[in-house]
């Protein structure tokens, strides 16, 4: 007969199981905890994708975050009044594996575990940002965040988070500003619009539709796509028989690789092909090799800026990864803001710093910054064209030497 | 005898009750981190429970959890939304668990009726996946792709999420604990062990069966609104995850199918290494948290529940005696 444990064992388990957790998990509190007078360093959590399905695209970010703190550490650490001393910043990461809930799991553990002393941000707004921003909001520290859509983010109404990204319809007026530098004989007659059928998708896409008519152009395809279908021909077939000849695309970096070369196996070429998300990683490149070529991507910075350190933390990433990114620099700037803002607010009082960032204008890797009453900065979104596996910044025109080159046919490439 | 074995489970289930209750009154909720980790053991404890009533005493392996909290959630964002019910609001709750078990009941008769086993659990897989696509494409009433945000200044503190998640909790141990006593729990049983003959000896198996089912997703569904309450961020992908299926399953398992504390250790355990790991081994939690399962499957098929003192001895003395003569070897 099957023995069955007693119910005042289960309860004896149970407070045994209770009591070696809580002593686990307190002990990994107390452990982290610090009195003021012995601060050694500035704590800052940050949640990334470390595992999941965005885990790819968290690299950059990580790399640029561990980069301006191994850069600041360098410098001596960042200047506390409070404290008289300059503190070194220790930078501790936390896997929110890429789903929200974990994400907001993620932030509970950094405040209240290893006790961090304000956060940055994650990535994506319903994946990492917004779990994040709510969950800091709940404990009141300070989340200073990039890489989430402006809208929801302003949605919230937060009050101890601050957003440095990208105005949308700026980002979505790229390729109608370069559309308007093209010569009247190579004018886009048939554009199609194929966006991510997701979160960011859709608000791309409702935005590109209101432009489109703002700078006088119609879709002759306008379709959602699934995201992680393995066949795309039936949306590339429709696009040819309609004779498009430029796509503006949304989606992820392994759909979009699915789609280049399901339209060369088509052999069917636009002569302008925009991408957002998913065709500016280095990994996009690698996997297409020339078949990127003259394929346009956004992007939140250039190491071709004429901003102080901008080359250099360029071609630092080119060195370590041997591929360009048009990210580092923007995430990079998001830690400067956050070490000048501590200094100016002479303390690590989350309140106190957040003020402080709203209320100075910051130098960094991105230009000027400032922030707005409702606490967002913006950047320009830029446009850039692979050409032999560098994103040759297009747009803004002001800051780049580099001429726009209009897609042959494949058989010409 | 039996007497004082009820007494003393009696007063030892209620001081662990106690403990429970006292702790968030004796530490700041928005200081401790066991808090939360409690918070979250409680949703897991009411999950794995009402699946274990499905599967380990009905007999109905369902994957389908994932749809049931997910429509719980929604439910409860959509009242808020629309006015009708309030922040933390029983009635919205109540309401989710009632939507849920309404689409269990439904869903229930066609797939219950028609299906068994392996077919029955893909089936109830299917359901999350379609359910997770419906609200991806419901437009303006689930928000689409984006989901609905809820008021998150409405949040003050960890106390009520606690102790309503420990009430949910509670309330799915007693509710299967009163069952599994009653006349109910025995055909459930009975249907587990020999469908035909329990039908033979006249239970009417789909009822039992469906009643089993839409338990489970009542208790599911809320689960689905308090953890929506607290991320104030209803998402299509967050909260109709495959995960939200899997580890109540995993739980139970590990803990003990079919025994009434088996979840209740299952998701205490899971969540505690799952956090430990993530604590103090960040890059590779996954590989230690997959080996964990891994070990505990190997070594305790029957679950933690199967330990017993003599049991101890017999599964782990083989183990450590296996590795030392390795050792020795060596």
């Amino acid at each position: 007969m099957k023995k069955r444990i007693g119910f005042k064992k289960v309860v004896l388990l149970g407070f045994v199981l209770v009591l070696a957790l809580s002593v686990g998990l307190a002990g990994a509190v107390h452990a982290k905890t610090e009195k003021k007078a012995d601060k050694k360093e500035i704590l800052i959590g940050t949640n990334l994708p470390l595992t999941g399905i965005l885990s790819m695209v968290g690299i950059e970010q990580r790399w640029a975050y561990e980069t301006a703190v191994e850069d600041i550490n360098k410098a001596g650490g960042v200047m506390v009044k409070e404290y008289g001393k300059k503190l070194p910043v220790k930078l501790i990461v936390a896997d929110d594996e890429s789903d929200p809930g974990k994400a907001a799991a993620a932030v509970e553990r950094l405040i209240k575990v290893n006790k961090v002393d304000m956060l940055l941000g994650g990535f994506a707004a319903p994946f990492g940002v917004i779990p994040g921003c709510i969950t800091a909001e709940k404990y009141k520290k300070y989340y200073h965040t990039s890489i989430c859509l402006i809208p929801p983010w302003l949605e919230h109404k937060f009050q101890w988070s601050t957003l440095f990204f990208f105005d949308l319809e700026q980002a979505c007026s790229v390729p109608y500003e370069i559309w308007a530098k093209l010569p009247a004989d190579q004018k886009i007659q048939k554009p199609a619009l194929i966006m991510e059928d997701t979160f960011d998708g859709r608000a791309f896409a409702g935005i590109f539709r209101k432009l489109a008519e703002k700078y006088g152009y119609k879709f002759v395809l306008d379709e959602p796509w699934a995201v992680g279908a393995k066949d795309y021909s039936a949306q590339i077939i429709k696009a040819k028989s309609l004779g498009v000849d430029a796509i503006l695309i949304f989606g992820a970096d392994a759909d979009c690789i699915t789609f280049v070369r399901q339209m060369k196996e088509n052999d069917f070429s636009v002569k302008y092909m925009h991408g957002w998300k998913g065709t500016w990683a280095g990994e996009f490149w690698q996997a297409l090799g020339k078949d990127a070529q003259y394929i346009l991507c956004d992007g939140f910075w250039s190491m071709d800026f004429p901003f102080p350190g901008a080359k250099e933390l360029g071609e630092r990433y080119f060195n370590k990864f041997k591929k360009y990114s048009v990210s580092v620099g923007a995430l990079y700037a998001l830690c400067q803001i956050l070490w000048q803002g501590i200094e100016k607010a002479g303390t690590l009082d989350s309140a106190k710093v957040r003020q402080a960032v709203l209320d100075n204008e910051f130098q960094t890797m991105m230009g000027k910054v400032k922030y707005d009453k409702s606490g967002v900065a913006t950047f320009v979104s830029t446009g850039s064209q692979w050409m032999d596996g560098k994103q040759m910044t297009v747009y803004p025109f002001e800051l780049t030497t580099y001429k726009m080159k209009l897609a042959p046919p494949w058989k010409e490439r | 005898m039996r007497n004082k074995i009820t007494r003393n489970s009696t007063v030892a289930f209620v001081l662990l009750t106690l403990t429970f209750v006292l702790y968030p009154l004796l530490v700041d909720t928005e200081e401790s981190y066991l808090v939360y980790f409690f918070f979250m053991c409680f949703i897991y404890v009411a999950m794995a429970q009402g699946w274990n009533l499905v599967a380990g005493y009905a007999g109905q392996a369902s994957f389908g959890q994932h749809a049931f909290f997910g429509l719980g959630a929604y439910v409860t964002a959509i009242t808020w939304k629309a006015g009708w019910t309030g922040f933390l609001d029983p009635v919205a709750m109540i309401l989710s668990g009632a939507g849920a078990a309404l689409l269990a009941m439904i869903v229930g008769v066609a797939l219950l009726a028609k299906l068994r086993g392996d077919y029955f659990a893909l089936g109830t897989l299917g359901l999350g996946e379609i359910l997770r696509v419906v609200f991806t494409q419901g437009g303006k009433l689930t928000g689409g792709p984006v989901g609905l945000l809820l008021p998150s200044s409405s949040y003050e503190s960890l106390g009520p999420y606690y102790f309503i998640a420990l009430a949910i909790a509670l309330s799915a141990f007693l509710f299967v604990w009163l069952l599994m006593r009653s006349r109910i729990g025995l055909a459930l049983v009975a249907i587990r062990e020999d469908e035909q003959a329990a039908a033979c000896n006249g239970i009417h198996v789909l009822k039992f069966k469906i009643l089993a089912f839409a338990t489970g997703a009542f208790f599911s569904g809320l689960c689905g609104s308090i953890y929506g309450y607290f991320l104030f961020h209803i998402h299509p992908l967050g909260f109709f995850s495959l995960n939200w299926a899997l580890l109540p399953v995993l739980m139970t398992v590990l803990g003990g199918i079919g025994t009434l504390y088996g979840p209740i250790l299952g998701a205490f355990v899971l969540t505690g290494v799952f956090e430990l790991a993530n604590i103090y081994i960040p890059e590779i939690h996954p590989i230690f948290s997959g080996l964990f399962v891994i070990l505990v499957m190997l070594y305790l098929p029957q679950g933690i529940m199967s330990l017993g003192g003599k049991d101890v001895a017999k599964r782990i003395l083989p183990f450590i005696s296996g590795i030392s003569k390795q050792s020795e070897r060596r």
